[in-house]
């Protein structure tokens, strides 16, 4: 059974014993599981084969624990059918599926989950929902059977009739990555551009302001491209996520690109970080892992949906409580934010005027301020280009050649200090992210000009700190330190 | 029709002297606010009283001209005299008060700020003054409403160009097409301002610029910037054929020492105002 994605496995024991006709089944199920007995009923029998006619006590142990779900139905017949034939289960298997009345087994979510689950918890053979098999064999060394029907699983476990493991799915090559918007369509923009590149190279939250139409969906949107293929470790993390929601695509359950996430500023907290009545589901930030997290019009989402970004933001988790107890979830994404300058939209556009009183704007700006913007190491102005600079604009860099850099930055980082520059916490700053004697000097004088905040100052020493390793430098030189500061918004002068 | 009964902070009726108003947008572009504050300077420094209506932006600046010239200077609210609208400008009301200048309205004390009170406040800065500057207005911008209450009360209107690029200039650019007189320096004022007096600047000399002192190229970026019109680091690296990643770095440490500035999503020229230009 899963709780968030951790697994707890569940005792499945039957007994028959003498008595009147009944069938109990004890050891705190829901309702989905209590249901459970009917389809067994009818599945057993419609598998040809005999439904004790005395009395059948079905335990599910830790008796502590709360039973949830569909997949409990395949092991409580597979117990009954073992009472009733007399037979032992085979030693450290695992059973997972929901029962079609006529015997049928069908798909239940979060199988691999589930499956790497168990492998970590010493199992070494998995029945699953013959659908469901390609997911539950990405997990190595796990022996996993693919069940069509009870009558087939019955059969395989009293040897009649063995069924063949699934061969494990091959994890494909991982070239497959595709690059669905390639930076190359981007006209001009070369300001932001670079910061997707830093925002890509150090792990950064990004910030882009600008009119409306001025490229920053788009722009967004080529992230994933630039940034380095998933590793199988990660790819497996996205997969359990959108397993648990049922959502991964049959046949190809393990994709090598980096998800994409853009949720509608209308969202709730729930959707956005995870909720749901008894367990709670994952939301969009763990979908977002280890992709991109898009916020198109920050300031149109509600104030207490993006003050729950704070925790994730600053752990990479995220942990939610509900009736039915903790989960925690991954959320480790790179936040890529988009907002109008105003209201409007056309504040400091060269070609349309704006229409919104500085009192609006004044408001509307500091709705973005705060924690949440504390948080974002990049902010860049996004300005429209003009319709006949888009066609005289020199073609620019493609994906793949930013990724180059990107992919060789990652490698500096992570060679030196084990995390992206983005993680590091200020003690590991100064340990590793030295700064050359002038550099140091140019920041502070910088953050005593622009009265900044001392998170604002590590801010711009992490972005410095990337500048560098995308240039393939040591140390941080007074350029970088520069670009850094180039790229920050809201520091007012003093 | 006489100007209605005023409210009155501060010093009441002002120093004499010729009174200017100085108004305009509320956004204004670091040029409009060079141009209002360095206006109002020279003007107060030739002992022009300089009227404004306390906004944001043009008026804050003139306001601030003239208080830096040491001066006394005017604020027609359009709220009650004891509530500072803006209230981040309460600073500069009492820098006001203490200059020897006064805050007055026609409003009851305890006016909230009200839309339809502001236009009303302009006619009556209109009325007390000679003159009106308009420096740097969008179209239907309220500085256009004192113009033309000027015109109605037989008040002279100027106005000070800007760039054609700049949609802060079609509300000024109008008024000039329409016959306002052109303001390139205080001088030009004080001639509207002394009908007997003599220019004796020869009207087909180069107009004097108003003092603004640039600093010394220190490479190519600065000479490409303009301070109007914003360019990012973008297109500032496609005309020098320089990577943005340098480009954004140099007008960093432009912006750290003071000669380029923020604006609208880009970088324009600072521009250094000559304070201790008489």
């Amino acid at each position: 059974m899963l709780v968030g994605l951790d697994v707890r496995p569940v005792h499945v024991e039957a007994y028959i014993g003498r008595g009147e006709v009944a069938f109990v089944l004890v050891g705190l199920a829901t309702t989905t599981v209590k249901e459970a007995r009917e389809r067994v009923r009818a599945a057993i029998r419609n598998s040809a084969l005999d439904f004790p006619t005395t009395r059948l006590a079905v335990n599910l142990a830790p008796a502590e624990l709360r039973k949830d779900g569909t997949g409990l139905d395949l092991p409580i017949a597979v117990a009954i059918a073992l009472a009733r034939a007399e037979k032992r289960p085979p030693p450290n298997s695992a059973f997972l599926g929901e029962l079609a009345l006529d015997g049928s087994v069908r798909h239940v979510d979060g199988v691999l989950v589930a499956a790497r689950g168990l492998r970590e918890l010493g199992y070494e053979r998995v029945f699953v929902p013959a659908p469901d098999a390609a997911e539950a064999s990405l997990v190595d060394g796990l022996e996993v059977i693919p069940c069509v029907s009870l009558a087939a699983v019955v059969n395989h476990l009293l040897a009649v009739e063995p069924i063949p493991a699934a061969r494990s799915t091959p994890a494909g090559a991982r070239a497959e990555s595709v690059v669905e918007h390639d930076l190359r369509e981007v006209h001009g923009q070369e300001e932001a551009k670079r910061a997707l590149e830093v925002a890509a190279a150090g792990g950064h939250h990004l910030l882009m302001s600008g009119p409306p139409g001025g490229g920053k969906t788009m722009l967004a949107r080529c992230l994933p491209g630039i940034l380095p293929p998933l590793e199988l470790d990660e790819a497996l993390e996205v997969a359990q996520v959108r397993s648990l929601l049922g959502d991964l695509p049959p046949g190809r359950p393990l994709d090598w690109t980096r998800p994409f996430r853009a949720p509608h500023h209308g969202i709730s907290t729930a959707g956005l970080v995870g909720g749901g009545s008894g367990l709670a589901q994952p939301g969009e930030i763990s979908r977002a892992t280890h992709g991109v997290l898009f916020l198109d019009e920050l300031a149109e989402f509600q104030a207490p949906v993006l003050q729950a970004l704070r925790q994730p933001l600053e752990t990479g988790w995220v942990t939610i409580t509900r009736s039915g107890g903790s989960v925690r979830y991954p959320a480790r994404f790179t936040l890529v934010a988009a907002t109008n300058p105003c209201p409007c939209g056309w504040a400091g556009d060269g070609i349309r005027s704006c229409r919104c009183t500085p009192a609006a704007v004044d408001t509307y700006q500091r709705r973005l301020s705060g924690p949440l913007l504390d948080r974002i190491d990049l902010q860049v102005a996004a300005r429209r280009v003009g319709l006949e600079q888009l066609s005289s604009e020199p073609m620019g860099e493609t994906s793949a050649v930013v990724r180059q850099r990107v992919i060789a930055a990652r490698k500096r980082q992570l060679d030196r200090q084990g995390c992206l520059n983005a993680q590091l916490k200020p003690a590991r700053l100064r340990q590793f992210a030295s700064l050359a004697p002038h550099s140091r000097r140019t920041l502070e004088r910088w953050s005593v000009q622009r009265g900044m905040t001392a998170r604002g100052f590590h801010r711009a020493w992490r972005v410095a700190r990337t500048a560098a390793d995308l240039d393939g430098s040591p140390e941080i030189e007074e350029p970088h330190v520069l670009e850094a500061l180039g790229f920050r918004l809201n520091d007012v002068a003093a | 029709m006489s100007p209605p009964e005023l409210r009155v902070r501060g010093r009441w009726p002002p120093p004499e002297g010729p009174r200017a108003a100085i108004v305009g947008s509320r956004r204004p572009s670091p040029y409009g606010e060079a141009v209002a504050e360095q206006l109002a300077l020279e003007l107060a420094r030739a002992g022009v009283v300089i009227v404004s209506g306390l906004a944001l932006g043009i008026d804050a600046a003139a306001h601030r001209g003239a208080l830096n010239a040491g001066g006394a200077t005017v604020a027609v609210m359009g709220t009650g005299v004891d509530i500072v609208y803006p209230a981040a400008h309460s600073k500069l009301a009492e820098d006001i008060l203490a200059a020897g200048g006064a805050l007055v309205s026609q409003f009851p004390d305890g006016t909230a700020p009200r839309r339809h009170n502001f236009p009303a406040r302009n006619y009556t800065m209109a009325s007390l003054s000679d003159v009106v500057i308009v420096v740097e207005a969008a179209e239907g911008s309220g500085a256009l409403i004192t113009a033309e209450a000027a015109l109605d009360l037989h008040k002279e209107v100027m106005a000070v160009p800007g760039s054609v690029f700049s949609p802060l200039s079609v509300g000024t650019h109008a008024l000039l097409r329409d016959g306002a007189g052109l303001v390139q320096n205080a001088r030009d004022v004080m001639a509207v301002l002394h009908p007997g007096g003599e220019v004796l600047d020869d009207p087909l000399a180069a107009p004097r610029s108003f003092g603004f002192k640039l600093r010394p190229e220190r490479d190519g970026i600065l000479s490409h910037l303009s301070d109007v019109l914003a360019l990012n680091a973008a297109e500032l690296a496609r005309k020098l054929q320089l990577p943005v990643a340098e480009v954004l770095g140099r007008l960093t440490a432009l912006e750290l020492d003071g000669a380029v500035k923020r604006h609208q999503g880009g970088y324009v020229r600072a521009l250094r105002r000559g304070k201790e230009r008489a």
